[in-house]
C-alpha cells in the first residue's frame, strides 16, 4: 500500500522546525495516531511514516495534517474505489422549531446564523470532509423560495451541488429520507450520511464513514457520552431562565438512550426519551447508512400499511384509530428503525469525544455558537478577529466579526462574540458572548451581555441589555436603558427598563 | 446683609441654636458608618454646615449640637469651621434619648443667657430654603411664644399635620398622620422658641410636636409660618436623592454661577473645581461630583451623588445612586436604581449593581439583580 507523496513531502518540510512544547505535543501524537490508523489499519510503510511524524511533528502540524487528512483518504480510497457518498440534512419545517421563537419568527431556523454562519452551514461544512461526496441534499417542508438563496450560494462556495428538496408535509426523518429515495439513489452512492440540522457538533463524518466500513452493518449512528464531555462552558454568570450548562446524565432522557457493545460498538439497545434511565450514551443524530436503510424504512411502512388495512376492514372504528396512528408514510428514524433493529448486527456506534448540543432554544444557540468560534481556533482561525484597541476594536476570546461591519475601535469585544453584516458598533460598546445579527446598530458606550440582537435592532447610548434575552426584528432600545432577562418579539421600542419580562 | 436684618428688626444682640443631631443616623446607612450624619456631604457640603451657615447669616453666634454619639468627632471636624465663620459651637450630650424636647431641658444653661432672646431650634436632617429672616420677623410681628416653620406636602397623613388660621398663622391644632384630610401642611422640624418655652420641659425623654407645642397651640401662642421654598427630610437614600434635586434646582434660581456649564452637562451638576472629567461624558440632571473625582471617558452620570476621592472607569453609566468616598466603579458598569456604595467600595468592570446597598470596603464582583444589602 503506498501513502500519498504529499503527506510525505509535508512530514519532510517541517522536519527541522522545533518543539514548543512536549505535553502538547504527545496529546495531539495520540490523536494523529489513532486517526490515522483507524482508516487505514494493517498499513506498515504507513506506521513508519507515522514514526517519522510523530518524532518531528508539532501542534500546528497536527491543524494542517486534519486538514490534509481527508485528502489523504480521498487519495486512499481513490485508489481502491470510486465509491460515492450522498449527505441528507433534515432541516424540518415552519411548525417545528416553536421553541426558537422569536427568533424563527423572521428567519427558517436552520439559516439562524451561529458563529457567523447559517446553523445548516456547519454540518454542509462538515459533508464537505467526506471523500467522494457526490451530493448534499436539503430536507424540509419549508417553502422552495426560503433556502433558494442559501442553497445557490452555497453550492458555489464549496463546490459540491447542494439542493433543497420540499417534503409536502412531515414524513418523520426516516420517512423524509424514504420519500426521496429515488433522488438520493440517482448517483447510485454507497453509503448516506443523514444528519439533523439542529445539532451542533464537530461532525467526524469522514472517521464515522471509515468505522461504518469497518463495521459492515447497515448503518452507523454518532454518540457521545454524557455528563463526561470536555470543557464545562459556562453560559450564562447570570444563570437565569436558561440554565443548560451541559447536557448531564438526569436530563439525559431528553434524548435516544442507547446501549452498544464496549468491543464490537454493536447497537443492543434503543429508547427515545425514556422516562427512566437506561444509558449514558445519547443519540447524537448523525448517521452514516448503507442503501439498504431504503428497504428497512420501506418494510417498517408496508407493515404499518398491512396493520391499517386490517384494522379497517374489522373495524368500524378505524377511520378514528387511523388518525390516531401515524399515517404508513410517517416513519421516524429513532422509534421505527433504530429500536427495532437494536442488537440485530445491523446498526453499529461510533463515540465522539468531541463537544455536542441540541439547538432547541434561542439560549442555546448562544452556546453552539460559542462551541462553533472555538473550533474555528483549529478549523478556520482566518474566521477569528484579533485586535488590542490601538487601530481596531480589543478582541478577548473567539470572536467572529462580518467584514462588512463596523466596530469602533474603542470597543471591546469578545469572548464568545459573533457580528452580522452590516452591524455597527459604536464607540465604547462593549459586547460578551452574545450574536449581534444583520443590519443592528449598537451606540457609543453601551453594554450587550449573554444576548441575541435581532436584525436592524438598535440599541441606545449607555443602554445595557444583559442575560439570555433574544429579540426579535428591528427592535429599539432607547439612551440609558436596562433591559435584563427579557424576550422582545419585532418592532418594539422599550425606553423604559425591564426585567424577567416577555414583551410581545 | 447681617446688619441690615438687624436694623430692620431694631436689635443688635446674639441669638442662639440648638440642632438636634441625634443617634446614629442608621436610616442612612452604610453612609453613617464611616462618619456621623450631620458630616456626610450633600451637595459637596457636609449637612450641618448649610444649617450652621444659614443660621450664621441671621446672626446666630453660638450653636449647640444635641447629640448622643460621637461628639468628639464631630467637635473635631467643626472646630475649623468656628474660627473660619466666628461662631462657636458646643455639644450637649445625651447619654440617654430624650426624644425631641429633652435635648432642650439638658442644654437649658446653654441656651438661657438672660437677654429674653429667642433661640432656633432645628432638625439636623432637613434641608431646605431656611427661612430664618423672615421667622425672626414674624416672631416679632405675632408675639408669641413658639413660630414654627409648617411646608406643604403631597401627602400628608404620613405626617403631623398642623391646622392653623391661614391669615395670622395662628395654630389650632396638631392632628399625627390624619386619616381623614384636615391640611396639607406640616410640621417643617424649623423652630424658633422663647426661652419661657423651657420652662414647660422637663429632663427626660419627651416629644416637642406631640406633648409640649398642642399645649402651647392650646394657649393660642403657637405660630406658623409657610415655607416658600424647597423642604425635604434627607434622612433616607431616596429622600437624599430627591432632596438634591430641590437643593440644586434652587441653586440655579438663585446663584447658577456654581453649577457647571458645557456641552456634557444635563440640566443642574455640581462639579467640584478640583474634579476630573473626561472626553465624551454625559453628566446630569442633578449631579453633584465631589473633590478629587476622577470620571473616565464615556461615563454617564446622572441623579447621582458621587463623594470624595471616587474613580468612575470608562463607560460606566451611574443613575440614581450616591457613590461613597474613595470608591471605584469599573469599565461598563452599571449602577443604578438606589444604589449605594459606602466608603471605599469596589464594583468590578462590567458589573450591574440595581439597587444594592453595599457596606464599606467591598469589593463587588457579581451584578446584584435586584435590590439587596451586601453587607
Amino acid at each position: 500500500m503506498k501513502v500519498p507523496e504529499n503527506v510525505l513531502g509535508l512530514s519532510k518540510r517541517k522536519k527541522a522546525r522545533k518543539l514548543p512544547s512536549f505535553g502538547l505535543l504527545l496529546t495531539y501524537r495520540k490523536r494523529v495516531v489513532s486517526a490515522l490508523s483507524s482508516h487505514i489499519p494493517n498499513s506498515t510503510l504507513l506506521s513508519d511514516t507515522l514514526l517519522d511524524l510523530q518524532e518531528n511533528c508539532f501542534p500546528f502540524f497536527y491543524i494542517i495534517f486534519r486538514t490534509f487528512q481527508s485528502l489523504l483518504l480521498r487519495a486512499y480510497l481513490m485508489g481502491i474505489s470510486d465509491e460515492k457518498v450522498v449527505a441528507v440534512i433534515m432541516v424540518g419545517g415552519p411548525t417545528k422549531g416553536t421553541r426558537f421563537r422569536p427568533l424563527s419568527l423572521n428567519i427558517p431556523k436552520p439559516l439562524f446564523p451561529l458563529a457567523g454562519q447559517p446553523m445548516v452551514h456547519h454540518p454542509i461544512s462538515a459533508c464537505k470532509r467526506i471523500p467522494n461526496l457526490a451530493q448534499i441534499y436539503l430536507v424540509g417542508f419549508y417553502e422552495e423560495r426560503e433556502f433558494a438563496m442559501y442553497v445557490s450560494s452555497i453550492s458555489t462556495e464549496l463546490r459540491v451541488p447542494v439542493r433543497y428538496l420540499r417534503e409536502d408535509k412531515p414524513h418523520g426523518s426516516a420517512g423524509g429520507l424514504y420519500n426521496f429515495r429515488d433522488l438520493i439513489m440517482e448517483d447510485n452512492p454507497s453509503h448516506i450520511f443523514l444528519l439533523n440540522c439542529d445539532v451542533c457538533c464537530s461532525f467526524p463524518l469522514p472517521e464515522m464513514l471509515e468505522a461504518h466500513k469497518r463495521y459492515g452493518g447497515m448503518g452507523t449512528i454518532l454518540v457521545i457520552k454524557v455528563g463526561c464531555r470536555g470543557d464545562l462552558y459556562f453560559l450564562l454568570s447570570f444563570g437565569l431562565i436558561l440554565v443548560s450548562l451541559q447536557v448531564s446524565a438526569e436530563s439525559a432522557s431528553e434524548f435516544g438512550e442507547l446501549v452498544a457493545d464496549p468491543v464490537t460498538n454493536e447497537l443492543l439497545h434503543y429508547t427515545e426519551k425514556p422516562e427512566t434511565f437506561v444509558s449514558d450514551r445519547i443519540n447524537c443524530g448523525v448517521y452514516v447508512f448503507t442503501p439498504d436503510i431504503f428497504t428497512a424504512i420501506q418494510g417498517v411502512s408496508s407493515q404499518r400499511k398491512d396493520r391499517a388495512n386490517l384494522r379497517r376492514l374489522s373495524s368500524f372504528e378505524a377511520l378514528q384509530s387511523a388518525t390516531r396512528n401515524p399515517p404508513s408514510d410517517f416513519v421516524r428514524l429513532d422509534q421505527d428503525i433504530l429500536t427495532p433493529f437494536a442488537g440485530k448486527k445491523k446498526l453499529y456506534t461510533y463515540e465522539t469525544m468531541d463537544f455536542w448540543e441540541q439547538i432547541k432554544t434561542p439560549g442555546k444557540s448562544l452556546k453552539c455558537s460559542g462551541l462553533y468560534l472555538a473550533q474555528f481556533r483549529f478549523t478556520s482561525p482566518n474566521l477569528l478577529a484579533s485586535g488590542d484597541g490601538t487601530k481596531s476594536a480589543t478582541i478577548i476570546g473567539d470572536v467572529n466579526i462580518h467584514p462588512s461591519a463596523k466596530v469602533h475601535p474603542s470597543a471591546k469585544i469578545g469572548p464568545n462574540v459573533s457580528i452580522s453584516a452590516n452591524a455597527r458598533i459604536g464607540a465604547g460598546v462593549r459586547l460578551i458572548s452574545c450574536i449581534i445579527l444583520d443590519g443592528v446598530e449598537i451606540m457609543e458606550n453601551a453594554v450587550v451581555f449573554h444576548a441575541i440582537v435581532g436584525w436592524k435592532s438598535s440599541i441606545g447610548k449607555w443602554s445595557r441589555v444583559q442575560a439570555s434575552l433574544t429579540y426579535g426584528e428591528a427592535v429599539t432600545v432607547e439612551d440609558e436603558v436596562v433591559v435584563t432577562n427579557s424576550i422582545v418579539l419585532p418592532h418594539k421600542t422599550l425606553n423604559v427598563s425591564v426585567q424577567d419580562e416577555i414583551l410581545l | 446683609m447681617d446688619s441690615s436684618i438687624y436694623r430692620q428688626i431694631g436689635t443688635c444682640i446674639t441669638m442662639k441654636a440648638l440642632i438636634l443631631v441625634g443617634g446614629f443616623g442608621t436610616r442612612l446607612r452604610p453612609l453613617t458608618l464611616s462618619i456621623p450624619k450631620p458630616l456626610v456631604e450633600f451637595a459637596n457640603k457636609p449637612m450641618i454646615l448649610h444649617q450652621i451657615e444659614a443660621l450664621k447669616a441671621v446672626g446666630v453666634t453660638e450653636v449647640v449640637l444635641a447629640i448622643n454619639y460621637q461628639p468628639e468627632v464631630m467637635l473635631n471636624f467643626l472646630k475649623e469651621f468656628e474660627a473660619k465663620l466666628g461662631i462657636t459651637i458646643s455639644c450637649s450630650q445625651e447619654t440617654e434619648p430624650l426624644g425631641t424636647a429633652g435635648p432642650l431641658a439638658l442644654a437649658r444653661d446653654k441656651l438661657i443667657d438672660g437677654s429674653g432672646e429667642p433661640f432656633f431650634v432645628l432638625n439636623s436632617d432637613v434641608i431646605s430654603e431656611y427661612p430664618f429672616k423672615e421667622m425672626i420677623e414674624f416672631h416679632k410681628a405675632h408675639g408669641g411664644e413658639v413660630s414654627i416653620v409648617v411646608t406643604k406636602v403631597d401627602e400628608p397623613s404620613k405626617y403631623g399635620v398642623v391646622v392653623m388660621e391661614e391669615t395670622t398663622g395662628k395654630v389650632d391644632k396638631f392632628v399625627e398622620k390624619p386619616k381623614l384630610f384636615v391640611g396639607n401642611k406640616i410640621n417643617a422640624g424649623i423652630y424658633l422658641l422663647n426661652p419661657s418655652v423651657l420652662d414647660r420641659i422637663a429632663l427626660r425623654p419627651t416629644s416637642i410636636e406631640k406633648e409640649i407645642f398642642p399645649k402651647i397651640a392650646a394657649e393660642k401662642k403657637l405660630y406658623a409660618i409657610v415655607l416658600s421654598g424647597f423642604w425635604m427630610d434627607i434622612g433616607q437614600p431616596k429622600d437624599y436623592i430627591a432632596g438634591l434635586r430641590l437643593y440644586l434646582d434652587s441653586l440655579r434660581k438663585k446663584s447658577s454661577t456654581k453649577l457647571a456649564t458645557g456641552h456634557h452637562i444635563v440640566g443642574n451638576v455640581l462639579v467640584h473645581e478640583s474634579a476630573k472629567i473626561g472626553e465624551g461624558c454625559l453628566i446630569g440632571p442633578d449631579v453633584v461630583v465631589g473633590p478629587g473625582c476622577v470620571v473616565e471617558a464615556g461615563v454617564r452620570l446622572s441623579r447621582c451623588t458621587v463623594m470624595r476621592g471616587v474613580r468612575i472607569k470608562k463607560h460606566a453609566c451611574i443613575s440614581s445612586s450616591i457613590i461613597g468616598w474613595h470608591s471605584t466603579v469599573g469599565q461598563w458598569a452599571r449602577v443604578e436604581n438606589m444604589t449605594i456604595l459606602g466608603e471605599d467600595v469596589h464594583v468590578c468592570d462590567e458589573i450591574y449593581s440595581n439597587g444594592g446597598v453595599i457596606l464599606p470596603h467591598k469589593e463587588i464582583k457579581s451584578s446584584i439583580l435586584k435590590p439587596e444589602i451586601v453587607m
